[in-house]
Formats: structure tokens, C-alpha cells, sequence
């Protein structure tokens, strides 16, 4: 069928579809997003394609390869419904096999269902993995049903029919309204309120509006709207669409960063069918309204995810930000009011006009309203997305969905809102995760980042780390943040390095003071943070790198001297048969000795010897 | 409206359409700058034009350059401030320890230039990446020659892909809006860049391209040089424009011909000087610090490229021993021009004179063949300058110039002494000879006058006409009629002048009587005594086919009397028949 004319004609085919779908017996979702990819599900959906060819079972079996699953490190997830039987990390020479025990038969099998790293249990459906159990999946839900390239999967999933509903019977004050009501905030760090922004852009006259997806998402270990792009690109179009709606555009951009190849792909095929089918064009379901999007590709700038940079190199100009007095929602792109969300905001829209605005603001907190969408990476035994009411305490988070710290280590800290966040020490553990109380410990909501740090992580070297990556993505165009950041970053190396000095601290404060108060974007104006934090919560690790010349965490090369105890080491050889160097000497079962000008401070040594003689 | 912006104190009304920046400048308030240019999009990259606003009882410290004049309390030196620019200041230390704006900046709010050891790798030490060089090329000259590579610390102004760049024009627009002088041409293209050299300086120092030809140029305004001028070599710029306040540019405005009838022209033509390059002794113009007297002049004006500092082109060095050489080009019949130059030696004693007063411990040597001071006290002059100034006056030639360690070195005779003299000299300058105006000879042959051997423009008689020329109306005055000082240019002007009026007192023009006419009877309209004729006295009426003769421009040369082929072209009261008569006379 092609182009859906009006409403009606909207409802009709989505019954039509519904039908078809209807008719399967069972449906088999792989996770192919890009972790899934990385797990190698390429393979799996190809053979799976095949087998089901060959077993003739094509109009019985629904197979949809859907993005990713949330569980990044065990795709790729293969979900057989209607039992529920979950398989994680699923190799294509096992396919034979589940399709004639699992799919043909109803069988669980044992050796391929999930195993709880902590409790070693087995798990044969998600809902009883305590990855996924605390969780409150309202819009990565979503991608546990949907073929990330099918429309008619995503309007058989509420897809497009926020829009019916906004074009049939909301007047655009209705929706900004609504969004108002729901308590939306901006997903991409700031937390403005999204209604408001959208309020604004709809007083300031004029014909030539435009909506803008900001998907740069440059945060290290950050990828929740390249999973949302990916598993479910129609739901950002028809936030865009309602958003457009919303102000009176009719011109979409979206910024992709082209280091998400896949999701760029998915999203063109999104575009593509949803002209086809008529929800993006001239006169969309005959309601007079026109949109269209174009996709821009960013060429790898993080600086590039501020709205005026963005906006800039939309332009084709460089991509550097500019003094945002004037608000971009005023004069934005090529000086129209622009309204510049972020994917996961826009994703939000949709859900939000279906559910109504009370049942958005029932989840949260009272300033914090809905659900947000968090990368849990770093020391934790479950790593992946994770979708959390708002107000969830950090503790819950990385204890019960994360599963605590690997190899039963101490907790140290968790950074959070990517590098310009800031470092959460184990006292705030019980902090509710909301925009106020993040910026109120020092960190920030940001887009979702969250990593988690334990024993082994060296504070200062994490300072410096996300000062480092902030000092090379700064545009240069401010002296504070070009010149801030690079003065921050030596004091830091220095500190790493054992040739810090305790007025380096007073110094650090002063950068840290100049770079917030007057850098000209928020990239500067936060990049001390990392900074800020880890000198008013581990203070301590500072005073050790500069007065003591350790690293307490043994992170710092610099600082590390390797000694071999006498009293404990049997003389087994074998730190001196792995020392890549040759640094360490000593005769079979005789007190072995470490060459300090030799040795490189590897730690190899440390790591085999058995009976803890190694000294750090 | 309420008065509901306060500036440091000052109530005034909020204006959204300006920024605090001008606001701030109206009300004579300083705020500092360094990425700000009026013309240029601002940019807000320097943060030094931080100031406080205070809204709604939060502070925060805002760019004046883009901050608009929005309603609410503005500090534009406040404690923290002056923090943040002391701070920012430090910063741009790091990256620019050897820009000269910023440590006077650093200097006023205290910033200590050595705080921050990170320096920035690849830069020359000056450039704080304030991008109004970039913005400067591409905005107003059109042209977009150069832009900023790298991120971060790296940042740095480049041409694209780091090669020379053939688009950039070198016009120096960038060089002129850094402000810390860290432009380097010979990273953006491959034209050499040529100072444009100041005419009326002879070439010692730049003058920019909008400027006043010399401090007495009539009328006194400063013009544009349009072969220069960005504006007229590819539409661009006009920064000049908006700078003037008094809105006086005019691009439009064009050199024009104007058409004034008149009943006298005074020719002041003026001179030039003999070129160095046809004085192959003294170097042809190739020694830096052999200059002409006229190059001197200005090296020692009190309003001269060095306010009257004395110095040598080379190396700006003060010479201590300064050779002068008479007669360069002038009584020289062989070589040169055979005339003498009649001012040298007066203004070469002058010259040394001035030198002596200016460097004492200096040695000053004037080479001449005669020292010639006809003139009133013109001798007594240049006794003193040789009994009370030591100025050393030797007779004799030079016969070479050349240059040996860093010298001029001076080879010549004294004729007196009868012996060679080889003097070492800083600077040597030659009084070289004075040449009528390049065009004078074109000039002449416009108004029917004559020049004389030398091309200088001649007059009627030289005892008892001096100062008129063959033709009527036409007078001399000054150095295009011939070598002459100021007193005598003067005289000979007031004259000229004197005879203008003359002329105009009159009710009638009176005229020798020997002028030519035409026998009508006899005529035929052949027009040969109009092509010989030199002064245009002669039409040919081709109605009645006879010539007419204008006996206001008749001189009475008799010339087409001589060509006149039917004998109707006479001269009157000098007629052949006349002649016959006195000769006859003569015989009897």
C-alpha cells in the first residue's frame, strides 16, 4: 500500500497490518544494533534467515532484528515469544539447534540460557534477570518488539499514532501544553524544560522555523541515542514531527555524528518509508501540515553537540559556538528560531501525548519528571543501557541492576554526565538521581553517562583523563576553556607524575574558577568539574600523589616502584620468566631482585606471582 | 521609558538594539578589548571585556562585546572583574609570552606573566587566536585567505592545507586589525610585501593608503590611493567609511578635468632632480646611504620620518661622518648638463650647518669645484660655516663611491692641496642637479611658448623681460624657468604677479604694432600661413575662402609671411615695400 491519506485511512491499515502479524505463531527478535554487531549477529540473522527458509517455517515464524537490547555485553539477544525464552550472547552454530528445541519445540535449553555472574543461577527469561527487573523500560521497551527497519512494526507498536491524535484533535498550544504539564526536561544535559522552549519558539513570529535533533553524542562510553537511533528511529521522527507541529515548522535537521554509520542507515530508512507511507512530505494524513528532515553528519567534533556549534556547522561552518544572549529557540539556525532537542527527548514526545501527560508525570520526581536512560559502564558485572525512573538512587542503579563491582572490589566513585560530569564518592551513594541533586554533588545529569569506578581507579588519573579528552576537544575558540583546560591538564600530568607541588591545588581551583565563570559555552564552563570534584571528595589521593609521591590506587606508572619481599617470595622464576624486560633476576628457589633502572612498572610481575611477594 | 539599566552608577534607559560594550563607550567608560573590532561580527573569543551583570540578584559575568544592553545592573570594574581579567590575562601569557599589548594589559590588572608553564608548541609567541585577522580577511576584504587549523591549544592561524596562499593579496588588513602584531607574511603567500613608501619623504618611511600628500597640500585633506585602496582593487573593505565619524568618505569621487577661461597664466612649474641612477661615479643609485640633497632635507625636518633625528637609510644608525658633493650633474658639459644649479651650494652649507647643530661629534666634508654665493650675506653664511661650525670644505671632484665595510667609501682629489683623499663616510649626499619638471616641454608647447637648450621654459628677453614669455599672457615664475633660491622664486613670483595685474588694469590690451595681415584681394585660401603659424593667429574662413588673422595672438613672427606662397600674408608696418625703402635709403 502506498501513501496513507488521511486519519482514517491511518487506522485502517494499521488493522490491516495487525491482521498480518497476527497470523505468526511465534516471533524471533536478534538484537542487531551496533554491540550486537560487535557480537557478531550479522552471522546469526543470516543463518537464521536461511534455516527458517529451509525448514519452510517463513509465514508460521515472525524473525525481527531489533536494535539493541540494553544488555550490551551479552548481545547478541535472541528472545523467542511467546514463551519468553531468552538466550544471550547467541552464536550462529547454535541456531540449528534452538530452532528445532525452541522454536519447533518449546524447549529452554540449559546451555545456552543466561547464568547470573554474582549468584551463578541460570535465568531462562529476562523478566527474571536482575539486570532488567529493576529497570522501568518505557522507551527502550520498545525495542524488544520492533524490526528497527519496519515501519508497520512501529505503527503496530502506538508508532504515529501520537501524531494522528495531535493532528486530529490538538491545536498546537494543546501540545505544548501537554508537554508542559508531563514536566519533559531536555535529555542532552542541560534539563531545560522542554514545553517552555517549545512555548517560546512558537511566540517568535515568522515563517521559517526549524526542529533539530541533536544526535553528537560524544560522551566516552555514552550511547543511548545511538541505541534509540538505531532500534527505533521512527519514535524520534515523530517526536520531531509533533515538535514541528508544535511551533509551526516545517524544516527538520538532524545531526548525526558519522561515527554512527548504523544508525545514520537506519534513520535514512526511516525517513524513506515515512514519505512513502505519507507521515513526512507535503500535507502529512491531510491535515495541512508539511515537514520534512534532512540528516546532517557531524564530522567528529564533541564540541559539536552544543546548540550554536551544532548549528554552525549545519551552516558548513566551523563548529564552534557563539554567545547564546540570545536564545537559539530566537535566532538559532541561520538566525531563525530553532528548537534543538535531544534524541532521547524527542523519543519521549510521542509517549508522552499517547499516555497522557499525568501518567509521565506520575514517574519521577517532583522537578524531575519521567524516565532517563543511562550507559552503566565501567566496574560493574552487568554493563549496558539502562532505563530508570527518575529519582532512582545511585545505589540501586549500580547494586541492583548493575549487579555491584566486578570481582568483589570496593566501590569507589561513579562519574556521571560524561566528561564535564563529575565523580560521585560512595558517601552520595543513596543520592536520588535527578538534575538537581546531580548538580548539587558536583556532577551533572548530561546525557546519561555513568561510570563506575572502583579500588583500582586512581582518582587524579581520572581527573586528568577527562580533562585530557576536554582539552583536545575544545574548539580553542575562548581563551579560558583553549588555554584553562591545557593549564589544568599539565598541573594534572605534572601531579600524575609525582612533580606536583600542594599550591598546584590552589592553582587548579583558580583554573577552575576561570574556566567556569568565563568560558563562552558550557564545554568550558563545566570542564572543571572532573577537576572540582575529585579534589573535594578525594582530597586525600592529591595530598598522596604531591606529599607522600604515591599513587594509593597504583594507577600512576610514574609513582609505582615494583620491590620483591624477601620473606615471601620462594624463588619459583616465574615473575623472572614473564617480565617482558628482563628486569628481574634470581636462581631457582633463591630471593629473586627487581632492576629498578630496568624495570617499565608493567605490573606482569605483580600479577602471576603467587605468593603475593611483589611489593607496589 | 524608565531608566532601567545602571552602568557603573550611571541610570539609563535599556536598549536591546546595542551591546553593553557601546553603550559603555557612550558614556566614556573604558572597557578593555582584544577581539573586538567595530566593523567585524563580534566574536566573544578574548573574554576580556568581561563585565558583571547583575539580573534578577544573580551575578555573572558577561561578554560586553555581545551582552545586550538589556535592563539590569552593570560593574564594569568590580573586584571580580578585575579578577577574571587578571586571570585571562595569565592565560593568554602562557600562550603569547612575547605580545607586547598583553603584558602592558597583564601590567595594569597584575597578572604575573610567569604562573602557567604550559605553552603552546608551533605558535610564535604572539598570537592569542583571537580570530580578527580571520574575520578581517573574510568579512571585509572579501578574500578569506587565511583561518584557524587545529583544535584546542593547537589552534593556530593558518593558509588552507599550510601552503603559501594565491588568493591572499597581502594588503595587510590582518597585520593592521592583530592586536599583538603576530601576522607573518611570509607564512600566507608567496607576494613579496612592499610597504607603500611615503612620495613626500622620499621613500624613508610608509604611508598608509589613505593619507594627506605633504603637510601643505592645498586643499589640506587626506585622499585615497586607489591603486592601493582594497575598496577599489576588489570591492571590499570600506572600513574607513564606517570609521569616520564625520562621514566624509567618498569612493565615487573622481579626478576631473577643469575648464576655466582666463586672461593670464603664470607657468611655476617647479624642477626635479637629476636622477642618481645617470651618476654611474657615484653609484647610480644603488648605495643605500648615498641620497640626494632632497632625501637629506627630510631626514633632518623636525616633521620629517624621524622628527628631525638625523639617521642613514641602511641601518637607522646615526652617521658620525657625513661627506656632501657639489655640482653632482650640474657643470659637467661632457656627462651631465652644463649648467650650474645655482642653490647647492648654499643649501649644502646649510645641510652641514644643520648636521653640525644636530650631531656635534659628527665630521661634515663638502666636496666643491667653486663656492658660488651670490647673494645677499650668502657669503658671510659660509664663512661662519666653516670658521665657527668646522664644517671642512674641500676643492676638488670625487671621482667613485663605494660601499666597503658597512662605509661609503669617498674617493676624490683635493685640488688645492694637490693630493687624493679617500674619507670613510657614514652617508654621503650628493646636491644633485636641478632639471625642469618632466613635462614642462608638453606645457610649453600648450600655452605656444618657448623652452630654452636645457628645457627650462624661456623668457621674452632676458634683461628687460624676465619674467614674461614669448607669448602674451603668459609669465615665468621660480625653478621651471631656470635654477633659483627662494628669495629670487619670490621675486620673480610677486613679479609675475605684478604683471598679471597689469595686464588686467588695463581697459585695452596694448600691442606691438608690427603684426601680421592678409591682402584679401590676393588670398586663396591655401591655409599654408595657418599650419606655420606658432601662436594659432591664423583661421582659414572657408565661406569666403580667405584667412582671417587674430591680431590679439599675432606675435608678428613674420613666419607666414615667409611661406605665403601668393604674397597676400604680410606684416603690417614692416612691409616689404617698407624694407625696399629703408633700404634704398641706406644706399643713398
Amino acid at each position: 500500500m502506498g501513501k496513507i491519506n488521511s486519519i482514517s485511512a491511518f487506522f485502517d491499515y494499521k488493522k490491516n497490518i495487525s491482521d498480518e502479524a497476527n497470523a505468526f505463531e511465534k516471533t524471533v527478535i536478534i538484537s542487531s544494533g551496533t554491540c550486537g554487531k560487535a557480537g557478531g549477529s550479522d552471522a546469526v540473522v543470516r543463518r537464521a534467515k536461511k534455516i527458517l527458509k529451509e525448514k519452510g517455517l517463513s509465514d508460521k515464524v515472525n524473525l525481527k532484528v531489533s536494535g539493541c537490547l540494553g544488555f550490551c555485553e551479552q548481545e547478541p539477544i535472541m528472545i523467542i515469544n511467546p514463551q519468553g525464552i531468552f538466550y544471550p550472547k547467541v552464536k550462529s552454530e547454535n541456531l540449528e539447534d534452538i530452532f528445532n528445541r525452541s522454536i519447533i519445540e518449546k524447549e529452554f535449553i540449559q546451555d545456552y540460557l543466561y547464568v547470573d555472574p554474582v549468584t551463578k543461577e541460570q535465568k531462562n527469561r529476562k523478566q527474571n534477570i536482575q539486570f532488567y527487573k529493576k529497570q522501568k523500560p518505557v522507551i527502550l521497551a520498545k525495542n524488544f518488539n520492533i524490526d528497527s527497519n519496519s515501519i508497520n512494526d512501529y505503527i503496530l507498536n502506538d508508532g504515529y499514532s501520537a501524531l494522528a491524535k495531535v493532528l486530529k484533535e490538538m491545536k498546537p498550544e494543546d501540545v505544548i501544553a501537554t508537554i508542559k504539564e508531563s514536566g519533559l526536561r531536555g535529555r542532552g544535559g542541560g534539563g531545560f524544560p522542554t514545553g517552555k522552549k517549545w512555548a517560546s519558539s512558537r511566540k517568535v513570529k515568522g515563517t521559517i522555523k526549524y526542529v533539530i535533533c541533536n544526535a553528537d553524542e560524544g560522551d566516552p562510553g555514552a550511547y543511548m541515542d545511538r541505541s534509540l537511533l538505531e532500534g527505533n528511529p521512527h519514535s524520534v521522527l515523530e517526536g520531531m514531527l509533533i515538535g514541528a507541529y508544535a511551533i509551526g515548522s516545517c524544516h527538520g535537521y538532524i545531526y548525526v555524528r558519522m561515527e554512527y554509520p548504523l544508525a545514520i542507515e537506519h534513520f535514512e530508512k526511516a525517513l524513506n518509508d515515512a514519505r512513502k507511507k505519507g507521515f513526512l512530505g507535503k500535507n502529512i494524513l491531510n491535515s495541512g501540515f508539511d515537514f520534512d528532515v534532512r540528516i546532517n553528519r557531524g564530522g567528529g567534533a564533541f564540541v559539536c553537540g552544543e546548540s550554536t556549534a551544532l548549528m554552525a556547522s549545519i551552516e558548513g561552518k566551523p563548529g564552534e559556538p557563539r554567545s547564546k544572549h540570545v536564545h537559539t529557540v530566537e535566532k538559532g539556525l541561520w538566525d531563525k528560531s530553532s528548537v534543538l532537542n535531544n534524541v532521547e527527548t524527542w523519543t519521549n514526545v510521542p509517549l508522552i501525548i499517547n499516555k497522557g501527560a499525568k501518567w509521565y508525570a506520575s514517574i519521577g520526581t517532583e522537578k524531575s519528571k519521567g524516565t532517563k536512560i543511562f550507559s552503566l559502564v565501567g566496574k560493574v558485572n552487568n554493563t549496558g543501557l539502562v532505563e530508570v525512573p527518575m529519582g532512582i538512587t545511585l545505589r540501586e542503579i549500580i547494586y541492583d541492576i548493575g549487579g555491584g563491582i566486578k570481582d568483589g572490589k570496593e566501590f569507589k566513585a561513579v562519574q556521571t554526565g560524561g566528561p564535564s560530569g563529575g565523580c560521585i564518592p560512595k558517601e552520595l551513594l543513596d543520592l536520588p538521581v535527578d538534575y538537581e541533586s546531580l548538580t548539587k554533588a558536583g556532577s551533572m545529569m548530561g546525557s546519561g553517562g555513568m561510570i563506575v569506578m572502583d579500588e583500582d581507579n586512581c582518582m587524579v588519573d581520572i581527573a586528568r583523563y577527562f580533562i585530557d579528552f576536554l582539552k583536545n576537544e575544545s574548539c580553542g575558540k575562548c581563551t579560558p576553556c583553549r588555554e584553562g583546560t591545557a593549564q589544568m591538564s599539565g598541573i594534572l600530568e605534572n601531579i600524575c607524575n609525582g612533580k606536583g607541588k600542594m599550591e598546584d591545588l590552589d592553582k587548579l581551583e583558580e583554573l577552575a574558577w576561570i574556566t567556569s565563570e568565563t568560558s563562552l559555552c558550557q564545554l568550558g564552563a563545566t570542564s572543571a568539574n572532573p577537576v572540582l570534584t575529585t579534589l573535594q571528595y578525594f582530597k586525600n589521593e592529591y595530598e598522596a600523589h604531591i606529599l607522600e609521591k604515591k599513587c594509593p590506587a597504583h594507577v600512576c606508572t610514574t609513582l609505582l616502584k615494583f620491590e620483591i619481599n624477601p620473606k615471601t617470595c620462594t624463588g619459583c622464576t616465574l615473575c623472572s620468566k614473564n617480565c617482558p624486560n628482563d628486569a628481574i633476576s634470581g636462581n631457582l628457589k633463591e630471593v629473586h631482585l627487581i632492576d629498578e633502572k630496568k624495570c617499565i612498572k608493567c605490573g606482569i610481575c605483580y600479577e602471576v606471582c603467587k605468593f603475593d611477594a611483589i611489593r607496589r | 521609558m524608565a531608566k532601567d539599566l545602571i552602568i557603573d552608577g550611571i541610570a539609563l534607559e535599556s536598549d536591546p538594539d546595542k551591546t553593553l560594550l557601546e553603550v559603555a563607550r557612550e558614556l566614556g567608560i573604558h572597557i578593555p578589548t582584544l577581539c573586538f573590532y567595530k566593523d567585524l561580527s563580534p566574536y566573544a573569543a578574548c573574554r576580556i571585556c568581561v563585565v558583571e551583570v547583575i539580573w534578577r540578584g544573580k551575578s555573572r559575568l558577561r561578554t560586553a562585546c555581545t551582552y545586550p544592553a538589556w535592563e539590569g545592573e552593570v560593574k564594569t570594574d568590580s573586584q571580580r572583574v578585575r579578577k577574571a581579567r587578571k586571570l585571562i590575562l595569565e592565560l593568554m601569557l602562557a600562550e603569547a609570552p612575547e605580545a607586547v599589548e598583553i603584558k602592558e594589559m597583564a601590567k595594569e590588572y597584575g597578572a604575573n606573566p610567569e604562573k602557567h608553564n604550559v605553552h603552546r608548541i608551533g605558535n610564535d609567541n604572539k598570537c592569542i587566536a583571537c580570530g580578527l585577522c580571520v574575520r578581517i580577511c573574510k568579512e571585509r576584504m572579501n578574500i578569506g585567505a587565511i583561518g584557524f587549523k587545529n583544535r584546542g591549544q593547537e589552534r593556530e592561524i593558518t593558509t588552507p592545507f599550510d601552503k603559501l596562499s594565491d588568493v591572499c593579496s597581502t594588503c595587510g588588513a590582518c597585520s593592521f586589525v592583530c592586536p599583538t602584531d603576530a601576522i607573518r607574511f611570509k607564512y600566507l603567500s608567496e607576494k613579496k610585501v612592499t610597504p607603500i613608501l611615503s612620495e613626500f619623504n622620499k621613500e624613508l618611511i610608509r604611508r598608509p593608503v589613505i593619507y594627506t600628500p605633504f603637510p601643505q597640500a592645498v586643499p589640506n585633506v587626506p585622499v585615497i590611493d586607489k591603486e592601493k585602496c582594497m575598496h577599489f582593487l576588489n570591492k571590499s573593505c570600506r572600513i574607513c567609511e564606517s570609521v569616520c565619524e564625520s562621514d566624509a568618505i567618498r569612493y565615487q569621487q573622481e579626478d576631473e578635468i577643469i575648464e576655466e577661461e582666463v586672461g593670464a597664466v603664470v607657468m611655476a612649474t617647479g624642477y626635479d632632480l637629476y636622477d642618481l641612477k645617470k651618476l654611474p661615479e657615484f653609484g647610480s643609485g644603488k648605495l643605500n646611504d648615498v641620497v640626494d640633497g632632497l632625501t637629506f632635507e627630510r631626514i633632518l625636518s623636525s616633521s620629517g620620518p624621524s622628527s628631525g633625528k638625523v639617521f642613514r637609510p641602511s641601518d637607522n644608525k646615526e652617521p658620525k661622518t657625513i661627506v656632501f658633493i657639489k655640482c653632482a650633474g650640474s657643470r659637467d658639459p661632457e656627462n651631465h648638463n652644463a649648467y650650474c644649479s645655482k642653490i647647492c651650494c648654499m643649501y649644502s652649507t646649510k645641510h652641514a650647518m644643520l648636521y653640525k647643530h644636530r650631531v656635534p661629534d659628527g665630521k661634515a666634508y663638502i666636496f666643491y669645484m667653486d663656492v658660488r654665493t651670490g647673494g645677499k650675506r650668502y657669503e658671510e653664511f659660509y664663512q661662519r660655516a666653516q670658521e665657527e661650525e668646522g664644517v671642512i670644505y674641500l676643492r676638488g671632484k670625487v671621482s667613485k663611491l663605494y660601499n666597503e665595510d658597512g662605509k661609503v667609501v669617498v674617493s676624490g682629489v683635493d685640488t688645492l692641496l694637490g693630493r687624493n683623499i679617500e674619507i670613510r663616510a657614514d652617508l654621503v649626499v650628493l646636491a644633485t642637479s636641478i632639471l625642469p619638471t618632466a613635462g614642462t616641454t608638453d606645457i610649453a608647447n600648450l600655452v605656444k611658448t618657448q623652452i630654452d637648450e636645457n628645457g627650462f621654459l624661456n623668457e621674452a628677453h632676458p634683461k628687460m623681460r624676465p619674467v614674461e614669455s614669448m607669448s602674451a599672457g603668459i609669465y615665468l615664475s621660480g625653478c621651471g624657468h631656470g635654477p633659483k633660491d627662494i628669495p629670487e622664486t619670490v621675486a620673480q613670483a610677486s613679479a609675475a604677479a605684478n604683471m598679471v595685474c597689469k595686464l588686467f588694469a588695463n581697459e585695452f590690451l596694448l600691442h606691438e604694432p608690427i603684426i601680421t595681415g592678409v591682402d584679401l584681394d590676393v588670398c586663396s585660401g591655401c591655409g599654408v600661413c595657418v599650419e606655420v603659424c606658432p601662436y594659432n593667429a591664423r583661421e582659414l574662413n572657408e565661406a569666403r575662402g580667405v584667412v582671417n588673422v587674430n591680431k590679439v595672438l599675432c606675435e608678428g613672427c613674420g613666419a607666414c609671411a615667409v611661406a605665403c606662397v601668393s604674397g597676400a600674408a604680410r606684416q603690417n608696418n614692416y612691409t616689404d615695400a617698407q624694407i625696399n625703402e629703408m633700404v634704398q635709403a641706406l644706399l643713398v
